[in-house]
């Protein structure tokens, strides 16, 4: 069976999981972040939308603790994603750009309370080694 | 809503009848500009109807080789197309409803965005 092809749109079509889920995400100065682990979607006036009736769009990148649902099914808890905002995004390729440092990011905050509060306190480790 | 209480959700048309699976959604960047680029308009959701996984996007993105696995998974996915989300009637947590009269477009991605 053939179907007509799409009207073409005319801004640049990608598909979410073929294009965007499970990429890298890159801050402004090509430090890892972490993966795009699923997308949240508002209308475009920021109201939640569940059927045709309103335009939709991507409002955030979500990322966090997906090995056990992944493994397991389900999914986390609304409570446990961390969102990066989609106004934070520079540039989609193969991996997913930012504009702004991740140390700006509510993402990075386990990364940040290991730096301060454990390898602080390892002597030497208060210290670029360089 | 979260992307992933869309995928792999079953489709089903307005008087119930099965139509397949969600396998993945169509987003175009010409929604309002958020930030340092447009924010992702949901343009559509791609259905098939025999499998609510795809891999490497075989039956959109026009890739032949190696040829043995673009024959596989072009025939696993035959069907499979694309629905606006302006003919989304519902999605509830066991379906996506289609609008009666819904329109199916092919579900190759002319433009790659990557």
């Amino acid at each position: 069976m053939s179907y007509p092809p799409d009207e073409q749109p005319l801004g640049r079509a990608f598909d979410a999981r073929l294009h965007l889920l499970d990429r890298q995400i890159l801050d402004v100065d090509g430090v890892p972040v972490c993966t795009v682990d699923d997308i949240e979607l508002h209308g475009v006036d920021g109201a939640e939308v569940v059927d045709g009736s309103r335009p939709v769009v991507v409002t955030s990148l979500l990322s966090g603790a997906v090995l056990a649902t992944r493994i397991f099914g389900g999914r986390p808890p609304p409570s446990r994603w961390r969102r990066i905002r989609w106004a934070h995004v520079a540039d989609v390729g193969t991996a997913v750009r930012l504009g702004v440092r991740g140390e700006q990011l509510d993402v990075t905050w386990p990364e940040r309370w290991v730096r301060d509060h454990i390898i602080f306190r390892i002597p030497g480790g208060s210290h670029d080694p360089g | 809503m979260i992307l992933g209480d869309l995928l792999d959700s079953p489709v089903r048309d307005a008087d119930g009848s099965a139509l397949g699976y969600v396998v993945d959604v169509r987003l175009v960047l010409d929604g309002p500009v958020d930030g340092l680029l447009a924010a992702p308009r949901l343009h559509g959701v791609l259905v098939s109807p025999r499998t609510g996984t795809s891999f490497l996007g075989y039956e959109r993105t026009g890739v032949d080789a190696p040829a043995l696995l673009a024959r596989w998974f072009a025939w696993r996915h035959r069907g499979t197309f694309l629905v606006h989300w302006e003919d989304v009637q519902a999605v509830t947590e066991d379906a996506v409803i289609l609008r009666p009269g819904h329109r199916r477009y092919a579900a190759g991605l002319l433009r790659v965005g990557a």
